[in-house]
């Protein structure tokens, strides 16, 4: 297994990104796929850098642990900051929708969720945890 | 990983030039220079995404802001970007408001 931890800042970016895509690459995961677990993975991060901690005033960290299990790359994400549980903004209803009638967010977390084969998240002892799992 | 953003002027069409990895920390760079080409009154704008490797919502969100701020009658084009952002753009239903071509006329 394989961990990241990082500062809870929009800088912090690039290297998740990097730590994701160098990952998927020493699994021998296809580059489409990488792509999208990097995708899904840079989305939610950004919600809880922008959302959980800094709309909230919380100053925190982001912690990442990948594993490889068989088939299966998954990734982990850990953090202490505003409860946030990303399925309830999904709505994918005003994807159909003309530009000027869209909602404003959502859409990183509807991205998100459609680029991996799963995506859970659970709340435990204070912490978010949010779970990427893409198989091979 | 970096980004990289510029706008050249040819003639009435506005050119921005992506290159990189377009996460919600590079979006504003490229608002920016959407900002620029607004000013500029151009009849079209063209956005050259051949180098761009990457976009987030973020990025999606700026390239809606630019069909808005435009408005109806400037043309916003996607100009050969790569198969991965094509899907981004195909799966956020961009592809209705902003065409897709290879080459710019």
């Amino acid at each position: 297994m394989k961990t990241l931890t990082v500062p809870g800042t929009l800088e912090a970016l690039d290297e998740i990104g990097e730590f994701v895509m160098d990952f998927g690459q020493g699994a021998g995961l296809e580059k489409k796929k990488i792509y999208r677990l990097r995708l899904a993975v840079d989305e939610i991060s950004t919600n809880v850098i922008l959302h959980g901690y800094k709309e909230a005033g919380i100053d925190g960290k982001l912690t990442f642990e990948a594993e490889e299990t068989g088939e299966d790359i998954t990734i982990r994400l850990f953090d202490t900051g505003v409860e946030y549980d990303p399925n309830e903004k999904a709505n994918p209803e005003s994807l159909n929708k003309p530009l000027e009638e869209r909602p404003i967010g959502g859409l990183g977390v509807f991205l998100s969720i459609q680029s991996v084969d799963k995506f859970l998240y659970e709340r435990k002892d204070g912490k978010n945890i949010h779970t990427f799992v893409v198989r091979k | 990983m970096a980004f990289e953003a510029h706008l050249e002027m040819d003639g009435q069409v506005a050119k921005i030039f992506l290159k990189g990895q377009l996460d919600a920390n590079a979006a504003p760079e490229f608002r920016d220079e959407v900002e620029k080409a607004a000013g500029n009154n151009p009849t079209r704008l063209a956005l050259m995404l051949h180098d761009l490797e990457y976009i987030a919502s973020a990025g999606i969100r700026v390239l809606i802001f630019a069909k808005q701020k435009m408005g109806g009658g400037v043309d916003v084009v996607a100009v050969s970007p790569q198969e991965q952002i094509v899907e981004t753009l195909e799966m956020t239903g961009l592809t209705h408001s902003i065409e897709i071509i290879e080459t710019l006329d």
